[in-house]
């Protein structure tokens, strides 16, 4: 099936290389265009677009507001371009917030250095989004029930918060979950991508202030972006929040954001356990990489690590997983309805590597109702 | 890096940007007046926006850097964290300029060179709030390049900022209930949401019978079967009646919106060529049908005849551009040619949106810049000198547009200090161009006239403003070519105004068609004043010249045949002629002609290179009757034969 997509930017310029680049791309047919955030929302109303590109920066209506007006209405995944700026960071930020599912740097160069990986980047995206959406997936921050085309396949039709672990259905062998106690443990590593703004909102914001564990938390997300992020996410939950810098140590109720750019790594010197900054393998496609933070966890700390993966595109994390889940340590996933993009954890799940699979919101209420047993 | 100029990609890059570019001329030097204006702030901050997300996708990061960096100085005045200064609005103006330069240079296929370093310093400096107002900026930013000297226009700039100071503050609150949507369009959220629940409502499943049904039980009384689905969607609005019905009426916009398509101007060529091929056959059946006694043919060729006017009108209409283009690089022309001469001008520009054929609007704008900078820089006093005399500081140049019948009027007046007759007639007689008798004898209008002949310049000095030795006969020979006139009124001590007139397109020409020696002319109408029957007898000789008195005014009378046909034997015949009198540069001659047909629209089609250059002729076309007929040009047929004499 074709994914139908909205094209919106001021730019007409703009809009018709992005319309080229997406019909280059036989799954996907863009069925219309809009100059501006009032008229992407009308023109969503009316076509009914499977995913909707979207700039920030537009007369009239800006794409921020759109997305708002468009997640009341009718759901959809929206694509946001943004400028790699610290205010583009804080317009992307907002518009995950108001729903949009995801973005992309509006310069393709900083997509990836080859200009055909940035288009390919660009439409697998919106074919991922799309086809999920297609499918009756979960859409940004109103997780709608809503089902607009066609019958729903049966394995996303579990509404959220019906049943904590639920089964997927595609023969994945599901452990029974252990028990879980938070003494157990002296950190939580979170892993995301796609998505992961908005869920490690929602996972953070539910932690109490007194949360006896630190936490490490690695979005991939572009270097101009974590600060803004880490600052947004201190700003509002009880926990602290703060972009990882080199050589910060670990703290109870402070969760360390890894810097875009790069790669974020624990080790432990002299009894003393440190995080480092380091640029990493430059073969390493994602900076920062679940895959080498968790596993640099993994001799710090052996069993005593919560790691868990949430909503994201591919598989980074499945590794880093893996060798966490040798010293024993215990693995999450969330749920695939309440997915942006079930990627990341269905290639953990699929591996047989998570402990519990969880939506997102019992992810943080599990959390946080440890501490009161604690 | 060399950019390959035919990939259409750049290309359309460039048209866009090029757009943009001339909004943001426009818009920049509106700030410098309202420079709280925030729907204007965030214009210009979009503007810069987008040219750098174009330059990014074709990865011309000289042009992204400049752009940034410009587009940051924005944000932070459209936050309300720093003010416009004069400072700031010299800085972003010289990026104007470099983005100009860039341009220029991506067109011929160049990487654009980087900006100046200097520039990109100011802009970065500029790009932190600023604490305590103007004051601060204008001391940490030195500007680069410091082309603009400092002038009293540009004192009074800096100290504007501290006036204007306290009203932004008020600004944030004032606009925040209204949402960013507000400054826009006029349609409120409340509309807004009812026109999209209207949609909805419309795009909802197609309404089987049953649910129709349903709805209109829940609809309150009152005409259920009229628009069923409507009133329960905007029920949540019931504070707006009407909410509904301007829902409806705000769809129609949103539905215009992709509407329009870009075509090439060559197509609208082709199109109004053969449009103009279209013009000779019906003319030719039109003439046919006098000669033909059938009735059903001649009402088919009448209707033929009027789908063609209309088809004509329409396909104009389609090459029509507002003369803003041309108008919209004059605000900031006149600002910094002001600045630089230490003059206070305000320009106001009338009728914008006077529409005119595209090549007209490029051929005018030459020439409209040439009469504009003439009156900032001659007409226009210093402050000083206009304070002597008692008038305000500050001058004002009107330029203004508008339709008069088939034609465009265009006005640039001031109210500088005007011409005076008597010095032009002392340069006149001064420059040798006539004898002292001669200029006294001239009227004062005549005498205006003269500013458009060639080598007559006013000015002892040589500006770089206005140009050098070009002067006002450029601007008329440029008019002449476009069919149009151009005449001057001035009143001493009180301001010029220039008329400019041409016609509404340059394709097609109403003709009056004349017959000389059997052959047919056709001359612009637009020159041609009246016709009138003289007895040759009534003659006279002065200064060698023939002429005749008309209304107590000598007219020069010139035999067209004798210069187009080559006939010697004009003196031979001696009666009743017809003569046709035309306007050349505010002169009237008359041109003696053997036979007048009538007027003719005719399509000028040029003459081939065999024939081409030749003077006194601006083209040929097909007559009504099949054969062909030389359209003159007045002005280069007085050029050419008249001096002979």
């Amino acid at each position: 099936m074709t994914v139908r997509v909205l094209v919106v930017d001021d730019s007409g310029f703009f809009r018709r290389r992005v319309v080229a680049i997406l019909d280059a791309d036989p799954g996907i047919e863009v069925v219309g265009q809009a100059a501006n955030g009032r008229e992407a929302v009308v023109e969503a109303l009316k076509l009914k677009p499977d995913v909707i590109t979207m700039d920030i920066e537009m007369p009239v209506m800006d794409g921020i507001t759109a997305v708002r007006h468009i997640m009341a209405r009718r759901p959809v995944p929206v694509l946001m371009f943004s400028s790699l700026t610290h205010e583009g960071a804080q317009a992307t930020l907002d518009a995950l917030d108001a729903g949009a599912a995801d973005f992309l740097p509006k310069r393709f160069e900083d997509i990836a250095g080859d200009r055909e990986e940035a288009l390919r980047v660009l439409r697998r995206r919106v074919r991922t989004l799309g086809l999920r959406h297609a499918r009756g997936g979960a859409v940004g921050t109103p997780v709608s029930a809503r089902t607009p085309r066609g019958p729903v396949p049966s394995r996303a039709a579990t509404a959220p918060g019906t049943a904590p672990a639920t089964a997927p259905a595609h023969g994945v062998r599901m452990p029974r979950a252990p028990a879980f106690r938070l003494q157990d443990f002296r950190i939580v590593l979170i892993g995301t991508s796609t998505g992961g703004p908005v869920a490690l909102q929602k996972v953070l914001t539910a932690l109490p202030v007194n949360f006896p564990l630190p936490l490490l938390l690695v979005q991939h997300m572009p270097a101009s972006f974590t600060p803004a992020f880490a600052q947004r996410l201190d700003g509002l939950c009880a926990i602290r929040v703060k972009e990882a810098a080199d050589g910060d140590g670990l703290e109870p109720g402070l969760a360390l954001l890894a810097p875009g750019g790069r790669q974020t790594v624990l080790e432990s010197r002299a009894g003393k356990i440190r995080v480092h900054i380091v640029d990493g393998d430059p073969d390493q496609h994602y900076r920062p990489c679940v895959d080498v933070s968790f596993q640099s966890v993994a001799p710090v700390f052996g069993r005593q690590v919560l790691a868990i993966i949430m909503t994201g595109m591919g598989a980074d994390g499945r590794d880093g997983v893996r060798l966490l889940k040798d010293k024993g340590a215990q693995v999450w996933t969330q749920d695939e309805a309440s997915c942006v993009v079930f990627g990341m954890p269905a290639a953990v799940a699929e591996a047989g590597l998570s402990d519990r699979v969880l939506p997102v919101d019992e992810i943080g209420t599990l959390l946080a109702r440890g501490v009161g047993h604690a | 890096m060399i950019l390959d100029t035919d990939d259409e990609i750049l290309q359309d890059f460039l048209v866009e940007a090029g757009e943009l570019l001339e909004g943001l001329n426009e818009q920049l030097v509106e700030l410098e007046q309202n420079p709280d204006d925030r729907e204007l702030l965030n214009a210009v901050f979009r503007g810069f926006h987008t040219v750098k997300g174009g330059a990014g996708f074709l990865n011309l990061h000289n042009l992204v850097t400049v752009c940034h960096r410009a587009e940051d100085v924005f944000n932070l005045l459209r936050q309300g964290q720093r003010q416009v200064d004069g400072v700031l609005m010299d800085a972003v103006l010289q990026v104007l300029d470099v983005v100009t330069r860039m341009f220029d240079e991506i067109r011929a296929g160049q990487e654009p060179a980087p900006a100046d370093p200097a520039l990109l310093t100011v802009l970065e400096g500029l790009a932190r709030p600023d604490a305590g107002g103007g004051g601060g900026a204008a001391q940490d930013a030195p500007v680069a390049g410091s082309a603009v000297q400092a002038t009293p226009a540009a004192v009074e700039d800096a100290a504007a900022p501290s006036v204007a100071a306290p009203a932004p503050t008020q600004l944030p609150g004032g606009d925040a209930g209204q949402g960013p949507e507000a400054g826009g369009e006029e349609i409120t959220d409340a509309e807004f949401e009812a026109l999209l629940d209207a949609i909805e409502a419309e795009r909802a499943e197609p309404p089987t019978q049953p649910k129709a049904a349903e709805l209109i039980e829940l609809t309150p009384a009152g005409g259920p079967a009229v628009a069923p689905q409507r009133p329960i969607a905007s029920a949540p609005e019931a504070g707006h009646g009407n909410s509904t019905a301007k829902a409806a009426s705000a769809a129609r916009p949103a539905a215009l919106m992709e509407t329009s398509v870009r075509v090439d101007t060559k197509r609208l060529d082709d199109i109004m060529n053969l449009v103009g091929e279209l013009v000779l056959v019906r003319n030719r059946l039109a003439t046919l049908r006098s000669s033909m006694n059938d009735e059903e043919a001649g009402k088919a060729i009448g209707n033929l005849d009027a789908v063609t006017s209309d088809l004509q009108a329409a396909v104009m209409k389609t090459r029509m551009q507002p003369i803003k283009k041309v108008f919209g690089r004059f605000p900031r022309l006149v600002r910094d040619l002001a600045r630089s001469i230490g003059k206070e001008v305000a320009l106001e520009l009338r009728g914008e949106e006077t529409d005119l054929d595209k090549n007209l609007v490029e051929a005018l704008a030459d020439p409209l810049v040439h009469l504009v900078r003439n009156a900032v820089d001659h007409g226009i006093e210093t402050p000083e000198e206009r304070e002597r005399v008692g008038k305000i500081r500050a001058g004002r140049v009107v330029l203004a547009a508008e339709q008069e019948g088939d034609h465009i009027l265009l006005t640039i007046s001031d109210d500088g200090k005007g011409m005076d007759p008597d010095v032009l007639r002392r340069k006149a007689v001064e420059k040798g161009l006539m004898d002292q008798d001669a200029a006294a004898r001239m009227t004062d209008q005549n005498v205006l006239n003269l500013i458009f002949m060639a080598g007559f310049s006013t000015k002892t000095e040589i500006s770089d403003v206005s140009g050098r030795g070009v002067g006002m006969d450029v601007v008329k020979t440029k008019i002449s070519q476009l069919n149009g006139t151009v005449d001057i009124d001035s009143v001493k001590g009180q301001g010029s105004t220039l008329r400019i007139k041409v016609p509404l397109t340059l394709a097609i020409m109403p003709t009056l068609m004349v017959v000389l020696g059997g052959q047919r002319f056709a001359l612009p109408l637009a020159n041609v004043s009246e016709i009138f029957d003289l007895d040759l007898s009534e003659t006279h000789h002065l200064d060698d010249q023939e002429v005749v008195m008309v209304r107590n005014q000598t007219l020069p009378l010139y035999h067209l045949s004798q210069w187009l046909m080559g006939s010697e034997a004009v003196s031979a015949e001696r009666g009743t002629q017809h003569v046709v009198v035309v306007l050349v540069s505010g002169r009237r001659v008359g041109f003696v002609v053997d036979r007048l047909i009538g007027q003719e629209e005719v399509v000028i089609k040029p003459l081939g290179a065999y024939l081409h250059g030749l003077p006194g002729f601006a083209g040929a076309t097909i007559t009504g009757d099949g054969g062909i007929a030389l359209i003159l040009d007045v002005p280069s047929l007085l050029r050419a034969y008249a001096r002979r004499h």
